[in-house]
């Protein structure tokens, strides 16, 4: 019974992402800036590192395929992103040693590359008209502060979290 | 040092990367609407976004409504001179539309571009990632919606149905960066000056009205409205008014800069158009039948 709790988490925090867009006033900073929630993806790379990368792998998946069904409309972006940075993470993970302050950077490290990549993908199907400096100021900076106090707030209740999970499972 | 790749991690790399590709293309062709599993995916992930959403929209217009109770008293004395006049307004369009309606009886034309039938619909979701600007609204085709039907608040044109599933429909609104977002337009003075919205200028905030001839004399300060010209959009929907006229880069036509009249951002509740007229193309067997009969002559 306690297993069903995994998904459920996932589940809470994908919907989180458009909850605190609900909450969030759009014209926020005068529109200067977008900061864009990262939630869910936090709460996959926690997975992957506190968890188990192979499951984390496969929510990223089916996770991803929702996320551009649902919301965006563009098949294949986020199917694919999630689960190649959540590898990647993985990688970086077993060079460096996995404390919460190193794992931050890592974290930001990996929602920089999601950001760029999802820029590179809208450049390349032409659904964008800003330039990579407007990107970067505009999304980029703000996408990065927003997640980073999201990580400061909520790294230690994922962390325990995933590892009360890991011994359920086990 | 370890090896980044395995083979056989190489070929799944390889293989979701054609994956990828193949399903970017699929999306991106021009289609009338999404395909079923895309229905049902989005009509499952619909149900549980509205379980979270409406409850999440409640605290915040509750909070909305605390923030708006400061400025009651000032709101209130605008209304109340407002009012005054909205009387005298409301008999006037009473007695238009009567005279309306008769007059289109005597012309054997009943229907017209501007009849609509309104859908009320909650925003149920704002598309987190904020590159497309679409919403998800929580009616759908169960309710009559079709994908290229004008969407609005009580404010004005605010985008049109691009998708639809069962209980959830997708919006784009009009400030989405895309260059099959247009919608035609007509700009109201002595002569009525017609052209298209497509493209919104981010810096400025405003939609650009194209294709407006260039001897054409637009005042600032005009309203725009659609002009229920093509699809399904009907006729007399505000859209905003001209601020600015430049003339393109040919000198053959101008555009207007329009400031939009309602806002695209912190949507709650939006109206669907459903126009009552809208067989304005023959159904698509018929149309192939007229094209056979040309080839015959």
């Amino acid at each position: 019974m306690k297993k069903a709790l995994l998904p459920l988490l996932i589940i809470v925090l994908f919907y989180s992402d458009s909850v605190f867009m609900i909450f969030f006033p759009e014209q926020a900073f005068n529109g200067a800036y977008i900061p864009v929630p990262r939630f869910f993806f936090i709460g996959l790379l926690f997975m992957s590192v506190f968890f188990d990368r192979n499951t984390a792998i496969k929510y990223g998946f089916l996770f991803g395929f929702l996320f551009d069904m649902f919301y965006t409309g563009l098949l294949g972006a986020y199917f694919f992103f999630f689960p190649l940075i959540v590898y990647i993470t993985s990688k970086l993970t077993k060079w460096l040693h996995s404390t919460l302050p190193v794992f931050l950077v890592i974290v930001l490290f990996d929602i920089a590359l999601l950001e760029m990549m999802i820029y590179g993908l809208n450049v390349l199907v032409q659904r964008t008209a800003l330039s990579f400096e407007q990107f970067a100021f505009v999304r980029l900076l703000a996408v990065l502060v927003l997640n980073g106090l999201f990580y400061i707030v909520f790294a230690i209740p994922l962390r325990n979290a995933f590892v009360k999970l890991k011994k359920v499972f086990d | 040092m370890p090896q980044f790749f395995t083979n056989k991690r190489l070929i799944i790399l390889l293989g979701s990367i054609i994956l990828l590709v193949a399903m970017i293309g699929f999306s991106l062709r021009d289609r009338d609407n999404i395909t079923w599993p895309e229905k049902f995916v989005k009509d499952v992930t619909g149900f549980g976004q509205n379980i979270v959403s409406k409850p999440a929209g409640a605290v915040e217009s509750f909070f909305g409504d605390i923030r708006r109770l400061r400025h009651t008293y000032e709101e209130n004395e605008k209304l109340r001179s407002h009012l005054e006049e909205l009387a005298q307004l409301e008999s006037d369009v009473a007695r238009l539309e009567k005279d309306n309606a008769e007059l289109r009886k005597v012309l054997e034309k009943e229907k017209s571009l501007a009849d609509y039938e309104p859908i009320q619909a909650t925003v149920i979701a704002r598309n987190p990632d904020r590159w497309y600007e679409l919403i998800t609204i929580d009616q759908g085709e169960s309710n009559g919606i079709e994908p290229d039907m004008a969407v609005m608040t009580a404010n004005g044109l605010v985008g049109k149905v691009q998708s639809t599933s069962k209980f959830t429909s997708t919006v784009q609104l009009l400030s989405a960066h895309d260059s099959q977002n247009r919608v035609s337009a007509l700009i109201q003075g002595e002569t009525t000056i017609y052209g298209l919205i497509e493209g919104y200028d981010e810096e400025k905030k405003m939609l650009q009205m194209t294709k407006i001839p260039s001897d054409s004399k637009v005042k600032k300060g005009q309203a725009v409205t659609t002009s229920g010209l093509g699809g399904v959009f009907p006729k007399g929907l505000v859209i905003g008014t001209v601020t600015e006229m430049v003339p393109d880069e040919f000198g053959l036509t101008q555009t207007a800069l329009v400031e939009p009249a309602a806002s695209f951002y912190d949507l709650e509740h939006v109206m669907v158009s459903k126009r009552e007229i809208t067989g304005v193309l023959p159904e698509e067997e018929d149309r192939q039948q007229v094209l056979v009969e040309e080839e015959g002559l």
